[in-house]
């Protein structure tokens, strides 16, 4: 059971406690804590909530993606769950919680959602299910569709076959667990803090980049493994735009 | 005063090096989960089972496999409290020594106390299992093939951590396992090189009382057993939450 610290902004604050509870309750989490304050956009609800750490993405991805939700931020306490009885308040948990990677806001998470099982059945053969998807979703969902279900695919395979052993340094975890995984899917070089991915099924020289996939993929499977408080992974140079190869920075 | 020579069973040598591995495969993979238990008795469960799988089934269990198929030469006994305390050694100094390394990220620091730990574990454990010989033969020790042994312990136990703990995939456990085996075994039949025996005509008080290679055999029987259940049992529950594991 693990627990985590949501932020979000609502434009109303009335019946949104009740609406969001209604989404939490769904993904099998309790609420330990919760505060509503006045924002310049609305209203600022912050909830402290504790359940299972298989639903915890998607959890994360439906709150996100709540109609009544305006900006969203979630942040994991590290080594998980806390007695209630002991708990501290919100405020005061601030300097122990690390920031969780931004989530894709704008994705059509029930598409992904919809999608998932099908792309862990097929797994590693998941490029047709994402290109079904590249075309499934509005243009303008697109990319933090592709990105959501990268972070979630990565942080199944993760979990699956990385999670044994200690914390990292990045390079190693690059090399020991992000390569590996990778490598199930593409042709891929590691060049220090850059993996290059070579002839990418999702990058298709003329058409629109899939690294966005890519990008959730390795934030998904170093998320846990690296000793860093933020880590990030941006695609700098793509074969879709005529480069020899797709470029990804990973930084903390 | 005559010098004695040790004979070995190469069947029981063997046998020793592999009772080794598997009780480092069963610690290792108990000791994996310290970092991932989430709450402070999980954790606990985990240093505690992981340090008495290690401590008692590679560490001790070899040991005395190792000394049954050793061939002194003469009658030997074992002192009951003097092997139980050496099993207690081994259990607490493996404990500590995965409880560091398990802690955290892993940290060429936490590496080097937990390595000289588990080293001195291993020896401290091969020597006092040795005080607890009862036997008419007088027992000294060459100072430099026993600090030699110790190196060999400290080195292959850091060795084996460090694959354990950093490394992922198909060679983590096994090939961790395989070098703690030589850890263990690599002290114990160093350690033995060190020993100098010569003939003794007396038998030391509670000669009698003390265990003898049946009854140790007995007991080594019952904790392979346990690891060999053990590690099959996690291997098993592992397969199926990875299968049950949702995405």
């Amino acid at each position: 059971m693990a627990e985590l610290e949501v932020r979000v902004v609502s434009a109303r604050r009335e019946g949104l406690l009740i609406e969001l509870g209604r989404v939490i309750n769904e993904y099998g989490h309790v609420l330990v804590r919760q505060r509503l304050v006045p924002d310049v956009q609305g209203a600022c609800l912050t909830l402290v909530l504790r359940g299972p750490d298989e639903r915890q993405l998607a959890l994360e991805a439906a709150l996100g993606s709540h109609p009544r939700v305006i900006s969203f931020e979630c942040m994991r306490t590290p080594g998980g769950a806390m007695p209630s009885s002991t708990a501290a308040p919100v405020a005061e948990l601030a300097p122990l919680i690390q920031p969780e990677l931004s989530l894709a806001v704008g994705a059509d998470a029930a598409r992904v959602e919809r999608m998932l099982p099908n792309l862990a059945k097929d797994y590693p053969r998941i490029f047709p299910w994402l290109i079904n998807l590249e075309y499934a979703v509005a243009a303008e969902a697109r990319d933090a569709s592709l990105h959501l279900a990268g972070r979630r695919t990565g942080a199944w395979v993760y979990k699956r076959d990385f999670a044994f052993g200690a914390r990292l340094a990045l390079n190693d975890a690059i090399k020991r667990i992000a390569l590996p995984a990778l490598r199930v899917l593409v042709s891929v070089e590691q060049h220090g803090d850059q993996l290059h991915v070579r002839g990418c099924p999702l990058c298709q020289p003329g058409s629109l980049s899939g690294g966005r996939f890519f990008c959730g993929f390795i934030e998904g499977v170093l998320a846990e493994s690296v000793d860093a408080v933020t880590l990030s992974v941006r695609e700098s140079s793509c074969h879709s735009q005529g480069a020899p190869t797709c470029v990804f920075d990973i930084t903390h | 005063m005559q010098e004695m020579h040790q004979h070995y069973n190469m069947l029981l040598v063997v046998l020793s090096y592999l009772v080794s591995v598997l009780g480092s495969f069963t610690a290792l993979q108990i000791a994996l989960g310290i970092p991932l238990a989430r709450s402070g008795k999980q954790r606990l469960t985990s240093i505690v089972a992981a340090g008495a799988a290690m401590g008692g089934g590679a560490i001790w269990a070899m040991h005395f496999i190792a000394m049954l198929a050793c061939n002194l030469g003469v009658q030997v006994t074992y002192d009951m409290v003097l092997t139980g305390v050496s099993a207690l050694l081994a259990i607490v100094a493996c404990s500590l020594g995965l409880a560091i390394v398990g802690s955290g990220t892993f940290r060429f620091v936490n590496l080097l106390f937990a390595g000289v730990l588990m080293g001195l574990g291993v020896a401290g454990m091969h020597y006092l299992g040795m005080m607890a010989m009862l036997t008419s033969a007088q027992v000294s020790y060459d100072g430099g093939v026993v600090v030699l042994s110790v190196a060999i312990a400290v080195i292959a136990s850091m060795a084996a951590l460090w694959l354990a703990f950093n490394l992922r995939g198909r060679w983590q456990m096994l090939g961790s396992a395989l070098v703690m085996g030589v850890a263990v075994c690599g002290m114990h039949y160093t350690g033995m090189g060190a020993l100098q025996l010569s003939e003794g005509d007396t038998l030391p008080a509670g000669f009698d009382q003390g265990l003898r290679g049946e009854y140790l055999g007995l007991v080594i029987f019952g904790l392979v057993a346990l690891m060999l259940v053990l590690s099959l049992g996690i291997s098993l529950v592992r397969q199926q939450r990875r299968a049950g594991l949702s995405i």
